[in-house]
C-alpha cells in the first residue's frame, strides 16, 4: 500500500492550522461585542446592546423599546475577526454593530455611538432615530462614549472622540457638526469630560488633553507614559484620570500642571468616582483603591477576585464594583469593608448604573442582571434582545 | 490564567512587546523577528522533519517494487517494508512527532501576536492579563500598527496575495511528482487547497499574521532548498519523455545492478535531461560528454 506522505503531511498542518486559527478568533474573545453602559433618565434606563440597538427599560415595569439595529459598516471577514469588523459570527455574541459608550440623554433626545463610525440622536419616547451623522458614509470606530454640554440659553452640544483620532463637536439638536479637532496622533477610545468651557479626553498617544469647547482648539496638554481610555474625573479645580502606564494622575483643570500621581500595578481602564470626599477608583491590578482626592494619599485598599474594567455605582451608603469574572462588590464608605452581593459568572467590563437600590450591570451575555445593593438579592435578568 | 497562558503564551507576548520598544515601535519588525528567532530555536526539528520527508519521498520507488512484488501477500509486504524503512534509517512516526512538537510553538506565536495587536477593544482589555510589571512593556502599548505602509491591524490585499504565493512555492518544493495518478492528484489539490486556504485566512485576519506567515513561509523555503533544493520547483519531463524515462530507468537498473541501490537519485538525474537513446545508457557504451563528445565527432 502506497502512502502518500507529504500530502498527509500537509493535510494533517492544514486542519490543525484550521482548528487553531478558528479557536483562537472565536474563543478567545477578540471579536468586539461591545460593553455599553446604561444612563438613567426620567424612570427610563437606556443602553446599547450588542445587536447594536438603542434599548429603553421602563424601571417600574419592566417594559422595553427597541429602536432599529444599527447598519454594519462592511464585510466582517471569513471568521468576524477584522478590524473595523462589526461584530462577527463566531464572536459568541449576538450579531450586531458593537456599542462601547454609555447612552447620553439631553432634553428628549437620547444619544448613541457604534462601532460602525456613526453617531445616532433617537426620541426617548419611541426611539425613533432623529438624526444621524455623518449622514453619509462612516468614521472610524467608535468606543469611547458622547459628552453632552448643556449650558443655559446655547443650544447643547455633543462631544465625542474618534478611533481616526479626532474629536468631533455636534448640535445636539439637529446633529450637525460644529467642529473637528485633530489633536491626536493616534485612536482616541476614551470619554471626553465637557466642564466650563473645556473638554478633556485622553487618547492612544498618551496624552490627556485639554480643548476649548467652543472651537476645538487646544488648551494644554499633559504626556503620560500610557494610553488614556478612561473619563477624565472633574473633582473642584482638579482634572482626575488613569493610564496605561499604571498611574492615576491629578491636574489642575486650568493648566495642566501635575498635582499629584498614584501608582498601581496594572491599567487604570475605569472612571474614578466620588463619594463622600474620596476617590473609588478600580484598576485592572484586581485592587480597588480609596484616595484622597486632593493629594492622592492611599486611605484604603482591597483586592477583588479579578481585574476591575467597569466603571462603579454609588447606592446609598456602598461603593458597588464589578470584577471582570462577574463578582458584584459593595465597599461600605467610612469603613472601606468590602462584602460581596452576588455572582454572575460572566464577564462585565462595562459601567454599573443604579436606580434606587437595584444595580444594573450589562454583561458580556448581552443581558442586564440585577442586584439589589442593600440586600444582595439577585433579581431576574433582562434580555437585551428583542 | 491557565498552564499554556502563563508557560507559553505570557512569555511570548511580553517578548514581542518588548522587541517592538526595541525596534522603535515597530511592530512589524518585532513580528519578523521573533519568528526568525522562534525558527532558528526549532532550526533542528525543522530540518529533521524536512530530511525524514525527504528521505520517505526517496523510498516511494523502492516501495512501489515492492508493492508490485509482494501486492498478493499483505505480510511479506508490511514485513519488506518496515525492513525497508529500518536499512534505510526513516522513522515513520519522525515527521509527525517533529510536527507535533513544533505546532504548539506555533499556535502560541500566532495568538501572542493576535493578542499583542489588541484589535477590538474586548482584545486589548484581555492584553492587560498577559503583561509583565515591567516599565519596557507598559511603555510601548499600543504598538505602533504602521509598517511599510500598511495597518497590520487590519486585512492586506498584498500581503494576502504574497501569504499564498509563498504557500504555493513551499508547498511546491516540498511535494515530489507521483507517477500514481491518485497521487498525483492530491497532490496536485494539495498544492492549491493550502495556499488558497491562507491566502483566504489572511484576507480575513490582521495582516500582521500574514506578515508572520510569509517569514514562516520564506524561512521555509529557504531550509527546503537547502536541504532537497528547488524540489518539485524543478522544470518536470514533457508527457512524451515520460514513457521513455520510465523505460530508461528499468534497462538501466537491469543492466546495472549496483545502481539500483540508488535509483532514486538516478530518476531525478534523468528526467531532467532530455529524451535520448536507450543504447547510450548500456554499460559497454561511455556516457556523453558534451564537450570531448562534440570534439570527436568531426574526426569520423
Amino acid at each position: 500500500m502506497k502512502i502518500n506522505w507529504p500530502s498527509r503531511i500537509a493535510f494533517l498542518l492544514a486542519l490543525i492550522i484550521t482548528v487553531g486559527l478558528v479557536a483562537v478568533g472565536c474563543v478567545s474573545g477578540l471579536t468586539p461585542i461591545g460593553w455599553s453602559g446604561g444612563t438613567v433618565s426620567n424612570g427610563f434606563l437606556y443602553i446599547g446592546s450588542q445587536q447594536g440597538r438603542m434599548v429603553s427599560l421602563n424601571l417600574t415595569d419592566d417594559g422595553r423599546v427597541f429602536s432599529e439595529a444599527l447598519a454594519p459598516v462592511s464585510n466582517p471577514g471569513l471568521f468576524g475577526c477584522s478590524s473595523a469588523t462589526a461584530g462577527g459570527g463566531c464572536s459568541g455574541g449576538a450579531a450586531g454593530v458593537p456599542v462601547y459608550g454609555t447612552p447620553v440623554v439631553s432634553g428628549n433626545l437620547t444619544y448613541m455611538a457604534g462601532y460602525n463610525g456613526k453617531v445616532y440622536a433617537y426620541n426617548t419616547s419611541n426611539l425613533a432615530v432623529r438624526w444621524v451623522y455623518p449622514r453619509e458614509g462612516n468614521l472610524q470606530p467608535f468606543v469611547g462614549g458622547l459628552a453632552v454640554l448643556e449650558r443655559p440659553g446655547l443650544p447643547a452640544v455633543l462631544f465625542i472622540g474618534s478611533s481616526d483620532g479626532k474629536v468631533y463637536a455636534l448640535d445636539a439638536e439637529l446633529g450637525d457638526r460644529l467642529w473637528e479637532s485633530a489633536v491626536s496622533s493616534d485612536k482616541i477610545w476614551g470619554t471626553p469630560t465637557a466642564f466650563g468651557d473645556t473638554l478633556y479626553i485622553g487618547s492612544f498617544d498618551k496624552i490627556l488633553y485639554a480643548l476649548n469647547v467652543s472651537d476645538g482648539t487646544k488648551k494644554w496638554e499633559y504626556p503620560t507614559g500610557g494610553s488614556i481610555v478612561s473619563k477624565p474625573l472633574i473633582y473642584q479645580d482638579t482634572v482626575i484620570f488613569g493610564s496605561f502606564d499604571r498611574n492615576l494622575y491629578a491636574l489642575n483643570a486650568t493648566d495642566g500642571s501635575l498635582k499629584w500621581q498614584f501608582t498601581g500595578q496594572n491599567w487604570f481602564w475605569a472612571e474614578p468616582v466620588l463619594y463622600n470626599g474620596k476617590l473609588y477608583v478600580g484598576c485592572l491590578d484586581k485592587f480597588v483603591y480609596v484616595l484622597d482626592p486632593s493629594t492622592g494619599v492611599k486611605i484604603a485598599e482591597h483586592e477583588l477576585d479579578s481585574a476591575v474594567a467597569s466603571t462603579p455605582v454609588v447606592v446609598g451608603d456602598s461603593v458597588i464594583f464589578a470584577s471582570e469574572k462577574g463578582i458584584i462588590y459593595a465597599m461600605t464608605a467610612g469603613t472601606y469593608e468590602v462584602r460581596q452581593l452576588a455572582d454572575l459568572d460572566v464577564t462585565v467590563n462595562g459601567p454599573l448604573a443604579a436606580s434606587g437600590d437595584i444595580v444594573y450591570i450589562h454583561t458580556q451575555a448581552n443581558a442586564l442582571e440585577r442586584v439589589n445593593a442593600v440586600t444582595g438579592a439577585l433579581l431576574t435578568g433582562i434580555s437585551l434582545q428583542p | 490564567m491557565n498552564v499554556w497562558e502563563l508557560i507559553i503564551q505570557q512569555p511570548l507576548v511580553n517578548i514581542l512587546i518588548v522587541m517592538s520598544n526595541g525596534l522603535g515601535n515597530n511592530f512589524g519588525l518585532a513580528i519578523i523577528a521573533l519568528t526568525i528567532i522562534i525558527n532558528l530555536a526549532l532550526l533542528p526539528l525543522t530540518l529533521s522533519q524536512i530530511r525524514s520527508s525527504k528521505r520517505m519521498q526517496d523510498l516511494q520507488p523502492k516501495l512501489a517494487e515492492l508493492q508490485k512484488k509482494y501486492g498478493k501477500d499483505r505480510q511479506k509486504l508490511a514485513a519488506e517494508q518496515m525492513k525497508l524503512y529500518k536499512d534505510s534509517g526513516v522513522m515513520r512516526a519522525g515527521c509527525f512527532i517533529t510536527m507535533i512538537i513544533q505546532m504548539p510553538v506555533w499556535i502560541a506565536l500566532y495568538q501572542s501576536i493576535y493578542l499583542a495587536m489588541a484589535v477590538a477593544p474586548e482584545a486589548l482589555l484581555n492584553l492587560s492579563r498577559f503583561l509583565y510589571p515591567w516599565d519596557a512593556v507598559y511603555n510601548a502599548l499600543p504598538m505602533g500598527r504602521e509598517f511599510l505602509g500598511m495597518n497590520l491591524a487590519s486585512p492586506s490585499i498584498p500581503l494576502a496575495i504574497l501569504t499564498a504565493a509563498t504557500q504555493w512555492i513551499q508547498q511546491k518544493m516540498s511535494i515530489t511528482p507521483s507517477t500514481d495518478p491518485k497521487q498525483a492528484q492530491q497532490s496536485q489539490m494539495m498544492l492549491w487547497m493550502m495556499p488558497a486556504m491562507f491566502g483566504l485566512l489572511a484576507l480575513s485576519f490582521p495582516s500582521g499574521l500574514a506578515v508572520y506567515w510569509v517569514v514562516n513561509n520564506i524561512f521555509r523555503i529557504i531550509l527546503q532548498y537547502r536541504v532537497t533544493g528547488w524540489g518539485g520547483l524543478r522544470r518536470q519531463p514533457s508527457q512524451a519523455a515520460e514513457p521513455e524515462r520510465r523505460r530508461l530507468k528499468f534497462d538501466a537498473a537491469a543492466e546495472k545492478p549496483k545502481e539500483e541501490e540508488s535509483s532514486g537519485t538516478i530518476e531525478a538525474d534523468t528526467s531532467t535531461a532530455p529524451p535520448m537513446d536507450k543504447d547510450s545508457l548500456k554499460p559497454s557504451k561511455s556516457r556523453f560528454q558534451p564537450g570531448k563528445d562534440r570534439q570527436k565527432h568531426p574526426k569520423k
